[in-house]
């Protein structure tokens, strides 16, 4: 290997915010040509330590060295001017515009105040075969595919002459082999010279995109070396600073034989043809994972069996019920969701923990004169130290909580509603290692207690370290049916691309 | 220390300063200190105070209603109509608030099932509804033929006139509705994020249409109360009543993007403006400058509003 040239180095760099200390005393170096990972739990200080290497925040002490000289920055168009650019984990793109006008937004060529369209393509078209990132060049950027998005995101990086690329969690939104994809687009980016910081929480990615991994906990850096002399487990005692061993807490036993079927879904069809002819069974006290790309209809199953979708044919029985197919009647028998995205479809950020809790329960606190606060206080209270919400107080915004306890203030939601078939989306999503294990035994407890549970995840390990049993989608249809010594990866893996149709098992 | 007191500061913030504004009135204004001067800014806001509460309800729900100020137009038109030709008070009391309910409820349906943005939808059936007030009137003042319908708004009980009373009223049960119901929960929810709330069973179309619908009845009421007032009504297509209650509900300090706010917000956002002008008028300053420097407040409002809650973050 090459010996690399130090690009932007950060020295001694501490940085709070108001009580928070969010920097200590960091220094670490991002070479050029080189894939830097940068790993760590949520809050660790891995986008603070990025907003400081773009100008996004200003260092309390220390400071930058940029090729060799000391480098001030007050804004982040600072940063872009000498070649230090992000890439946000929300894109910044503008979806009603097309792919040109993203990549030469604000860099376009023009004559006086007129846009120069041919010149500004032929540009982009020089892009793209320069470092082989094909875009559909005549779509409207938000009707794209997000990995395409991100290329079009990283197009624009390339176009100024980055030489320092920050990604922030690049994959979080991109279906397994779109995150393959991407992660060649890195590596090729390297190869043009450019330094690339890679946040992720996908450790396995960072493992196989970067050269070197910077280790980050509590504002500090644990350590920075070759990428190949860390494992997966290496990093997640790096990360927690504790032995874990294993994320995943010992599985519940199996339901026997005898346990009463909670959830019957028979030949149910989507209206919106997003899935078709899905038949499936979950006893009492079972985990049953719905594994698959993203877009192979999971959460549209998800979304059908609580009501929040249409469906075009078949039922749904909770019990010995027939569902009516709407949220109201869901909720009514026992059927609990924690959605996908806690942001978009879970929380209202700014109203309290409380009213966050309660909202599907309220009939149950109807008092003379409204709401007996008291009463529900009480129960969100208890609801919320069940799964181990931490916050300042039930009246606390939600938005002011970690992400982690974010997705437990849902988890509790589900609980105050006693489900018998909870149904979890996604429930690990973005959330650090150490809250992950308090979400499987969340889950854990739940099948404990007789709940059924549908564990709709894109992370197969996570299927296969919490699941009694597996089904598999592929297009809108299951595919494959795994329990006991045949839910392994490879097998989950085949059935999800379709490449050499296995023991395709439907269920009777 | 600061840090406890500041979060308490930016959420009582309007309260604060409407009491300080208080203060210094009464510390540097002759005749401010009246029980006269009370009585007549509550009976002034009456009308106002009304239509407010229930705006600010709407806009929590993520709606925004402009067509509150047709219906304080035209509302009265109908009701004095009634009122002329059957001389009963109580049935154009009902006729006018219905007249609000029927064309919030309209809103209502436009903005939920055609899905058509409230500001857009609400400007036009402002013009139609403004239209209905031409024709209802065939375009000339209507005044009360009884002595029933001034009594609504001018019977004084224990110095407080009538008006000021259905207003406290009207403020109570707005109040009461969104920081202790069922429902209330909804409209926050709704506002906040209408996914998420769809997700946790909360029947956000069903709820946005009830708060226009409110919100109509109510800005019915409060042309009922003011044209009572004033003995008489007017047709015309004059927007301006409901920019003052849109400022009421702003300078309160609820979002218009929605999600948060609370009644007692535009009460004081609603006496923060009136003593404002108080003050102007006692010191006899010029109304178009009063105009300029009521815009500046507004704006400012506005601008420290969104300032902390991005400090906040």
């Amino acid at each position: 290997m090459k010996s690399a040239e130090a690009l932007l180095a950060v020295r001694n760099v501490s940085k709070r915010f108001g009580a928070t200390h969010a920097l200590k005393d960091v220094s670490v170096t991002f070479e050029a040509g080189r894939v830097h990972g940068l790993v760590g739990e949520n809050g660790a200080g891995k986008s603070t330590l990025c907003g400081v290497a773009l100008g996004v925040h200003n260092p309390d002490s220390g400071g930058l060295v940029l090729g060799g000289s000391p480098l001030r920055l007050d804004s982040p168009a600072q940063g872009a001017a000498h070649g230090l650019v992000g890439v946000a984990q929300e894109l910044s793109l503008l979806p009603a515009m097309g792919v040109v006008d993203n990549v030469v937004l604000g860099s376009e060529e023009h004559w006086g105040p007129f846009v120069k369209h041919r010149a500004n393509r032929r540009r982009v078209e020089a892009l793209i075969a320069e470092h082989g990132l094909e875009v559909p060049l005549d779509a409207r950027t938000g009707s794209l595919p997000v990995a395409d998005q991100q290329k079009v995101e990283i197009l624009r990086a390339l176009g100024r002459e980055s030489r320092l690329v920050v990604l922030d969690e690049p994959t979080a939104r991109l279906a397994s082999h779109e995150a393959a994809d991407l992660c060649s687009t890195v590596r090729e980016l390297a190869k043009q010279g450019v330094a690339v910081v890679y946040v992720s929480h996908f450790l396995n990615e960072v493992l196989s995109v970067a050269d070197t991994v910077t280790v980050m906990r509590d504002g500090r850096i644990v350590r920075t070396g070759p990428a190949e002399a860390e494992t997966h487990e290496s990093l997640v005692e790096g990360m927690t600073g504790r032995h874990i061993g294993e994320i995943f807490p010992p599985k519940p036993p199996a339901p026997g034989g005898d346990a009463g079927v909670v959830l019957r879904v028979r030949d149910l069809c989507s209206a919106g043809g997003e899935f078709s002819d899905v038949s499936f069974d979950i006893r009492a006290g079972e985990i049953l994972g719905l594994a698959g790309l993203v877009g192979a209809g999971r959460s549209d199953v998800a979304h059908a069996i609580y009501g929040a979708s249409r469906v075009a044919s078949g039922s749904v029985e909770v019990g010995d019920r027939r569902l009516s197919g709407t949220v109201e009647d869901a909720l009514a028998n026992g059927v609990g969701l924690i959605p996908e995205s806690r942001r978009d479809q879970g929380l209202m950020a700014r109203r309290p923990v409380r009213d966050n809790t309660t909202l599907p329960h309220l009939r149950r606190f109807r008092g003379w004169l409204g709401i007996r606060t008291g009463r529900e206080q009480t129960a969100a209270g208890q609801a919320c130290d069940h799964v181990g919400v931490r916050a300042e107080s039930m009246l606390a915004p939600v938005e002011a909580l970690s992400g982690g306890n974010q997705q437990k203030v849902l988890f509790a939601r589900a609980i105050l509603g006693e489900p018998r078939l909870l149904i979890a989306d996604e429930p690990t999503r973005g959330v650090d290692v150490g809250s992950k294990r308090a979400i499987y035994e969340a889950l854990n407890a739940m099948a404990r207690s007789d709940c059924a549970v549908l564990l709709v995840s894109s992370e197969l390990e996570e299927v296969i370290g919490t699941c009694h049993r597996a089904l598999v989608m592929r297009s809108g249809r299951i595919v494959a049916e795994y329990a006991g010594a045949d839910m392994v990866d490879a097998n989950l893996l085949a059935a999800a691309f379709g490449a050499g149709e296995t023991t395709a098992a439907r269920p009777r | 220390m600061m840090a406890r007191v500041l979060p308490a500061a930016r959420r009582y913030g309007i309260a604060v300063v409407t009491v300080a504004l208080f203060a210094l009135l009464a510390a540097t204004t002759d005749g401010f200190l009246s029980q006269a001067n009370f009585r007549n800014i509550l009976d002034q806001q009456s009308a106002l105070l009304i239509a407010a509460s229930f705006a600010t309800i709407t806009m929590i729900a993520g709606g925004f209603d402009i067509s509150a100020a047709s219906v304080y137009v035209v509302a009265p038109l109908f009701a004095l109509r009634v009122e002329n030709s059957t001389g009963n008070v109580v049935l154009a009391v009902a006729v006018g608030v219905a007249v609000g309910l029927v064309v919030g409820v309209a809103n209502g349906l436009v903005v939920t099932a055609l899905k058509v943005n409230s500001f857009i939808a609400t400007l036009a059936t402002s013009f139609m509804v403004f239209g209905a007030g031409f024709l209802i009137s065939d375009r000339s003042v209507l005044r009360a033929s009884t002595d029933a319908y001034p009594a609504i708004a001018r019977t004084r009980w224990w110095g407080i006139t009538t008006g000021a009373w259905i207003a406290a009223a009207v403020v109570a049960v707005a109040w009461v509705l969104l920081s202790r119901s069922r429902f209330g929960r909804h409209v926050y929810a709704a506002g906040g994020n209408a996914e998420a709330a769809r997700l946790a069973g909360v029947p956000v179309a069903r709820v946005k249409t009830i708060c226009f619908a409110m919100a109509g009845a109510a800005a019915g009421l409060a042309g009922v109360v003011s044209s009572s007032r004033s003995l008489s009504a007017l047709p015309s297509d004059d927007f301006s009543f409901v920019f003052g209650v849109i400022a009421a509900v702003v300078v309160g300090g609820t979002s218009i993007a929605g999600g948060e706010g609370a009644v007692w917000r535009t009460i004081a956002g609603a006496f923060f403006i009136a003593l404002m002008i108080n003050g102007f008028n006692l010191h006899q300053i010029d109304p178009i400058w009063q105009r300029v420097i009521q815009g500046a407040v507004i704006l400012a409002a506005v601008a420290i509003d969104s300032w902390t809650q991005r400090r906040s973050q």
